[in-house]
C-alpha cells in the first residue's frame, strides 16, 4: 500500500498539525488538477512528465543558488572575506552572472578525446543525481513515485554516477584525468558498500525499503521528555549509524576530507581537468546535485524526511539537505584531504567493519526487542 | 578526532564572528603608509639637470635630454618599468624627483607608460599627502661624502 | 648575554691553515686566498681525492656554493667549502682550467649537490666537468647556444633554434611498451609547484618511481644584473626580487654583509638593531605563507588555514610598509646601515609592532588547532617526505629544512652578524626528518623571531636619541681592490642565502654568485619522494618551501 496517510500517525506524534506524508503522489495530483487523467495511459504519463519536470527543475534551482552563490559565501564565512556582494542583493545576480560566463565559454574538446564516451560522461553525471530524486518524499505531497524497493533504487542511480565519473576521465585523454577517473571509481567502490550496509540498518529499524514508509516510521515518538515527544528520527534512534553513512556519504559524492577524484592541488581537477563551457557546467551541476541528492538521502531515512514544527514540509526537507551542504562546506574549510592508499584504507578496513559491526547490532537490538 | 573536532570549531568561530579581513576596494581604500612609494612627481622650477637620478636608476627608467648649454630639455620616465627602488629621490640634491604615495595609474598600453615631464609634474598627490616629511632620508651620509673617492660626475 | 645560543655536544675541531696545507700537500699549485676563508689552488683532476680529503680528514662536510669564472687567460671553479658544525670555518678549493680545453673533474661522487653546481657552471659559464653523472643544461633550454657568463658570449646574437630542433621538454613520448609506468609531466602550470616548476615523473600506479625537477623557466638573469649594477646603490633593490615573498630584507642582508665586508664599511649599532627586526619581521611573513601554502598543498583549495595565514602576513607586511616604504620590494638597507630610521612618531610604531607581537600566541596556537593537531594533517604528514640528515647535508639544505632533519646549523647564531649574538633566542630543530617535522620547525621559528624582535623593541625604545645613527659614512663610489674575493651568507627564511664577490677594481663586480638555498633544497626533492605517493610529493615540495625566483634566479 503506497503511502499510508502519515498524517494521521502525527496526531500521536511530535508535530501533530503538519501532514507529513500525503497518499497522493505528485504525478496523480497534477493529473487531477489538470484533468489530464482523463486522458488514459498518455495524460498519465504527461502528466508525470510534468510532475519530474518540477522536481527536476527545483533541484537544478538548488544547484544553480548553491554552486556560484552559496558556495562562495559559506567559504567566505569560514575564511574571513566578504564574497560575492556586487551584483543585486547579498551578490545573489551573481547566479545570473556566472551562468552566463560559463555558458558563453568556448567548448574546447582534446584532440585525442574519445568522443561518445567525452560528450557523454557530463549527461551521465548530472542525471544519475537528477534520477535519484524522483523517489524521495519531500513533503507536501511532493513525490514523484514511492516504490517498494525505493532505497535501492536510490543507492543503485546515484552510483551509475561512477561510469561518469570513469567515462570522463578516460575519455578525456589526459593523464590526470586518468588518475582522477581512476580514483574515482576506487573510492566509490570502496564507499558504495559501507553506504548501502548502513542504509540497512535503517531498514531493519522500518521494516521496509518503501521511501514514504521510512519516512512515516520515523514519526512514531521515541521518547517522551517533560510532555515533549521527541519522532524516533533514526539518526537519534542510532546515532553511530548516522555518523557512519555521513562520512560513508562524504566519500561518496567525494567532499573533503575525500575530495581525492579532484584533488586540485595533486591531480589538478581529476576527472573534469578537460571540460569547458556546458560539459563543465553539467560536471559541476551533477557535483552539487550528488550533494544535494546524498543530503536528500540523508534526511529521509535518517531525519525524518520532510518532517519538522510549524513550517511546511517542503521547507524542512530543504533546510535538511542544505544542512548537510553547510557540513560538506564547513568539513572544506577546516580538514585535510586524505591520501588516495588512506583513503581506500579507511574504506575498506575501517567503514565497512563498521558498517558490518553497526548492522548485525541492529539486527539482534531490534530481534531481542521485537 | 577531538584535532579535527577542534579544527571544525576554529573555522566556525570565525564564521561566527563575522569579522572580515578583506576589504571593498574602491569603496573602502587600503591604508597608505607615509613611506609608501608610488609613481613619480617631477618639479622642474627645482630640476638642476644635474643628472645624478639618470645616473643611479639601476634599469634605465630616467631619460634626461639636455641642449648643448646643460639645459634640460626633455625629462622622461617609464613608470611602466620602475622597479620604485626610490634611489633617484635619495640622491637628488633638490628634491626635484619625489614618489608619491600614488598606486592607482593605468593605461592601455605600455607605451603610455613612458611619461614625459608634463605628465610627470601634473601627477597628483595622494590624499593630499606630501610624503617627503615621513621619508626625510639621512642626508648627513650623503652630504658628508666620506673618505673615499667622490664621483659628482 | 646569549646564554640560549650555545651549541649543544663537543665543540668542533679546530683546523688550522697549517693543518689544511699538510693534508693536500703536493697537490696545491698555490695559494689562492679569499678574504673569507684560505684557498687551495688544485689541478683539475685531483678535485675528487682533495675534496674527499677534506670532507672526510678535515670536516668539511658543507658544499656550500661552486662558483664558476672565467677569466682572461684562464676559466676557475672555485668550491667553498664550510662545515655544518661550525661555518666560520671555511675553505676555498680553486679549480682552474685553461680557456682551449676548460675540462675539470666533477665534484659530484663527493658531493651529491656538485651535481646541479656543476651543470649550472657548463651551462652559464662552459666549463665542462669529466664524469658527472648528468651533464645537461639546467637553467637555460637544452637548445641555447653559448655560455652567457663567458667572456666571449655575444649578447647581440639571437637565439635561432629551428623548429625541429627545438627540444619541448614536455613534448617527447615516453610511451613504453614494455614497462607499465607512465610519465607525468608535474607543471610547469600546475596548482601546487608555487610558481613555474616543471616536473618530470615517472609514476607506477600512484607510486612516484623518478622525479627529476627542470627549472629555469624563472630565470632572470640576476647575477649579470647584478654584475652590471654599481657595490653602492644598484644592487640593493635586486636582491629583493631573488626571494620575492616577502624575504626581502634577509636577502638585502645577504648582499648587504658580503659588500660591507668586502669594502670594510662599519654598520652603527643602531642600524644593525633596525636590520635584526626588519629581517625577523621578513622571516615571519616568510614563514607564514609557507605554512599557508603547505596547508593548500596538502588540504586543497583555498582553505581556513590559507586564509588566516594571509591575514596575519598582511599585519606584518603593513609594519615593513610602514618601516621600509613598500610591501615587498623593499629596498631597505643601504651599504652601511639603513635608509631610515623607524617611521614617526616611534611610539605608534613600536605600539603597533608590540600589538601584533602580542596577538601572535593566540594566533599560533589558532594554527595548532587547525594544523599541527588535526589528526588528518598529522597522517598525511607524518613520515613522508624523509630526508635523512647525512642526505640532507650531501644536497646542501639548509635552513628549516636541514633543522627539520635534525641539523643544527643556523648561521645566525654559528655565524653571527648583525645583533643576534647580543639576544636570546634558540635555534629550532626537530628530529622527524619529514615533512610535520619541518612545519613544527617553521611554527616554532615564528615564535622564535617573535621574541628577537620583542628584544629589538625594547632596544630601541630606549636608544638615546643622539646616537640614533641609521647609516655611516659611506664614499659615493666604492671600488674595492681589484681581484678581492669575498664568499658571505646570511641565514636567510629559507636557508644559507650567500653570495660571492670578486671585484675587479672598478665601481661593479666582476662576478656575482648567488648561493640560493631553495636551489639547494629543492635538488634533494628526488631523495624525498620517490617511492612514495603523488599526494606525498606534493606535500613534500610543498614543505621545502622553494621560490622558484631563488632557485633560477
Amino acid at each position: 500500500m503506497p503511502g499510508q496517510i502519515a498524517g494521521a500517525t502525527a496526531g500521536t506524534a511530535a508535530f501533530p498539525a503538519v501532514p507529513l506524508q500525503e497518499t497522493v503522489l505528485l504525478p496523480e495530483r497534477i493529473g487531477e488538477l489538470t484533468g489530464l487523467d482523463g486522458f488514459g495511459l498518455g495524460g498519465e504519463l504527461l502528466a508525470t512528465f510534468l510532475a519530474a519536470f518540477l522536481i527536476g527543475n527545483l533541484m537544478l534551482a538548488m544547484t544553480g543558488v548553491a554552486g556560484p552563490w552559496a558556495k562562495r559565501k559559506i567559504t567566505a564565512a569560514f575564511t574571513d572575506r566578504i564574497a560575492v556582494n556586487r551584483l543585486g542583493p547579498a551578490g545573489l545576480f551573481i547566479i545570473i552572472a556566472d551562468a552566463v560566463r560559463l555558458l558563453s565559454k568556448e567548448l574546447v574538446v582534446p584532440e585525442n578525446a574519445d568522443r561518445p564516451a567525452y560528450d557523454l560522461a557530463p549527461i551521465v553525471v548530472a542525471s544519475s543525481a537528477l534520477l535519484g530524486f524522483a523517489v524521495i518524499p519531500m513533503g507536501n505531497g511532493i513525490h514523484l513515485a514511492d516504490p517498494e524497493v525505493g532505497l535501492a533504487y536510490v543507492f543503485a542511480v546515484s552510483g551509475i554516477a561512477s561510469l561518469g565519473l570513469v567515462m570522463a576521465g578516460y575519455a578525456s585523454a589526459n593523464k590526470y584525468s586518468l588518475l582522477g577517473g581512476l580514483r574515482a571509481v576506487a573510492q566509490n567502490v570502496a564507499y558504495e558498500i559501507p553506504l548501502v550496509v548502513t542504509g540497512m540498518s535503517v531498514v531493519i529499524f522500518a521494516g521496509t525499503l518503501q521511501m514514504g514508509e521510512i519516512v512515516s516510521a520515523q514519526a512514531e515518538p521515541f521518547v517522551t521528555i517533560a510532555g515533549i515527544s521527541i519522532p524516533s528520527w533514526y539518526a537519534l534512534v542510532n546515532p553511530f549509524a548516522f555518523v557512519l553513512f555521513l562520512v560513508a556519504n562524504f566519500a561518496e559524492v567525494g567532499r573533503n576530507p575525500f575530495d581525492t577524484p579532484e584533488a586540485p592541488t595533486e591531480i589538478v581537477a581529476g576527472y573534469q581537468t578537460e571540460y569547458s563551457s556546458v560539459y563543465f557546467v553539467l560536471i559541476y551541476l551533477g557535483e552539487f546535485l550528488h550533494i544535494f541528492l546524498g543530503g536528500a538521502i540523508i534526511a529521509t531515512i535518517f531525519l525524518g524526511g520532510p518532517a519538522g514544527p510549524v513550517l511546511p514540509g517542503i521547507v524542512w526537507f530543504i533546510i535538511k539537505i542544505w544542512a548537510v551542504f553547510f557540513a560538506t562546506q564547513w568539513l572544506r574549510s577546516a580538514v585535510p584531504r586524505v591520501r588516495i592508499d588512506q583513503l581506500i584504507e579507511i574504506g575498506w578496513k575501517g567503514l565497512l567493519v563498521l558498517a558490518f559491526a553497526n548492522l548485525i547490532l541492529t539486527a539482534v537490538i531490534v530481534g531481542l526487542i521485537a | 578526532m577531538i584535532g579535527i573536532l577542534k579544527s571544525m570549531a576554529t573555522t566556525m568561530k570565525h564564521a561566527l564572528d563575522g569579522s572580515t579581513f578583506t576589504v571593498e576596494y574602491p569603496e573602502t581604500a587600503p591604508d597608505v603608509s607615509p613611506r609608501f612609494r608610488g609613481v613619480h612627481k617631477f618639479s622642474q622650477e627645482r630640476c638642476i639637470w644635474c643628472r645624478q637620478c639618470e645616473n643611479v636608476c639601476p634599469n634605465d627608467t630616467i631619460q634626461i635630454v639636455t641642449n648643448d648649454q646643460r639645459q634640460g630639455e626633455q625629462y622622461n620616465l617609464h613608470i611602466g618599468q620602475c622597479i620604485y627602488c626610490r634611489l633617484c629621490e635619495e640622491v637628488c640634491p633638490v628634491d626635484a624627483i619625489l614618489l608619491t604615495e600614488n598606486f592607482e595609474f593605468t593605461a592601455d598600453t605600455k607605451h603610455d607608460f613612458v611619461y614625459n615631464k608634463e605628465q610627470l609634474k601634473a601627477v597628483p598627490w595622494y590624499k593630499d599627502i606630501d610624503p617627503l616629511a615621513a621619508r626625510e632620508p639621512d642626508r648627513g651620509a650623503w652630504v658628508g661624502e666620506g673618505d673615499g673617492e667622490v664621483d659628482y660626475q | 648575554m646569549s646564554t640560549g645560543l650555545e651549541r649543544g655536544g663537543q665543540p668542533p675541531i679546530e683546523v688550522t691553515e697549517d693543518d689544511l696545507e699538510a693534508l693536500i700537500g703536493d697537490r696545491a699549485l698555490a695559494r689562492d686566498d679569499h678574504m673569507n676563508a684560505p684557498g687551495f689552488v688544485i689541478r683539475p683532476d685531483d678535485v675528487q681525492s682533495v675534496l674527499t680529503d677534506l670532507r672526510d680528514e678535515a670536516g668539511f662536510d658543507h658544499l656550500a656554493n661552486l662558483t664558476a669564472q672565467e677569466y682572461a687567460d684562464r676559466y676557475e671553479s672555485i668550491y667553498h667549502l664550510r662545515k655544518y658544525d661550525d661555518p666560520t670555518q671555511e675553505v676555498s678549493v680553486v679549480v682552474p682550467t685553461t680557456t682551449d680545453d676548460p675540462v675539470s673533474q666533477s665534484a659530484e661522487p663527493v658531493f651529491r649537490t656538485a651535481d646541479w653546481h656543476e651543470r649550472e657552471a657548463f651551462d652559464l659559464v662552459g666549463i665542462d666537468y669529466e664524469g658527472h653523472p648528468d651533464p645537461r643544461r639546467i637553467l637555460l633550454p637544452e637548445t641555447w647556444q653559448g655560455h652567457p657568463l663567458s667572456r666571449g658570449y655575444d649578447q647581440e646574437k639571437p637565439q635561432l633554434v629551428t623548429l625541429t630542433e627545438h627540444a619541448n621538454p614536455v613534448q617527447p613520448d615516453h610511451h613504453d611498451d614494455e614497462s607499465d609506468t607512465m610519465f607525468l609531466n608535474i607543471g610547469p602550470h600546475h596548482p601546487a609547484t608555487h610558481g613555474v616548476l616543471h616536473i618530470e615523473t615517472v609514476l607506477d600506479g600512484e607510486t612516484v618511481v623518478d622525479v627529476d625537477p627542470d627549472i629555469g623557466y624563472l630565470h632572470r638573469c640576476e647575477e649579470q644584473m647584478c654584475q652590471q649594477g654599481t657595490y653602492r646603490h644598484q644592487i640593493m633593490p635586486y636582491p629583493d626580487r631573488w626571494d620575492y615573498v616577502s624575504a626581502g630584507l634577509l636577502n638585502e642582508w645577504a648582499y648587504a654583509r658580503t659588500a660591507e665586508d668586502l669594502a670594510d664599511i662599519e654598520v652603527p649599532e643602531y642600524a644593525q638593531v633596525i636590520r635584526t627586526m626588519g629581517a625577523e619581521l621578513c622571516r615571519i611573513a616568510s614563514h607564514m605563507l609557507a605554512l599557508a601554502t603547505f596547508a593548500l598543498d596538502v588540504y586543497g583549495d583555498f582553505t581556513a588555514i590559507f586564509q588566516y595565514g594571509m591575514r596575519d602576513r598582511e599585519v606584518v607586511q603593513d609594519i615593513l610598509e610602514d618601516l621600509t616604504g613598500q610591501r615587498l620590494m623593499f629596498n631597505y638597507f643601504r651599504l652601511g646601515g639603513v635608509a631610515w630610521d623607524l617611521p614617526e612618531p616611534r611610539e605608534e610604531f613600536i605600539e603597533k609592532t608590540r600589538d601584533f607581537l602580542d596577538e601572535l600566541p593566540a594566533k599560533v596556537d589558532e594554527y595548532n588547532d587547525l594544523l599541527t593537531g588535526n589528526e588528518i594533517f598529522q597522517i598525511r604528514t607524518h613520515d613522508t617526505g624523509i630526508l635523512e640528515p647525512e642526505v640532507a647535508k650531501q644536497y646542501g639544505c639548509t635552513g628549516p629544512v636541514a633543522r627539520g632533519s635534525g641539523i643544527d646549523y643556523d648561521l645566525r647564531r654559528d655565524d653571527p652578524y648583525g645583533y643576534y649574538d647580543n639576544l636570546e633566542w634558540d635555534v629550532v630543530t626537530e628530529d622527524g626528518c619529514d615533512n610535520y617535522s619541518r612545519v613544527l620547525v617553521r611554527m616554532q621559528e615564528v615564535e622564535e623571531s617573535a621574541k628577537i624582535i620583542e628584544q629589538c623593541l625594547d632596544l630601541l625604545e630606549d636608544w638615546p636619541e643622539d646616537e640614533r645613527t641609521v647609516q655611516s659614512n659611506v664614499p659615493r663610489t666604492l671600488k674595492p681592490d681589484a681581484d678581492t674575493e669575498i664568499y658571505r651568507a646570511v641565514e636567510g627564511a629559507k636557508g644559507e642565502l650567500g653570495i660571492y664577490i670578486r671585484s675587479d677594481g672598478t665601481d661593479k663586480p666582476g662576478r656575482f654568485k648567488i648561493r640560493s638555498p631553495c636551489f639547494h633544497n629543492l635538488s634533494a626533492l628526488p631523495e624525498m619522494s620517490e617511492g612514495e605517493y603523488v599526494p606525498d610529493l606534493i606535500a613534500s615540495l610543498g614543505s621545502l618551501d622553494i621560490v622558484l625566483g631563488e632557485v633560477d634566479r
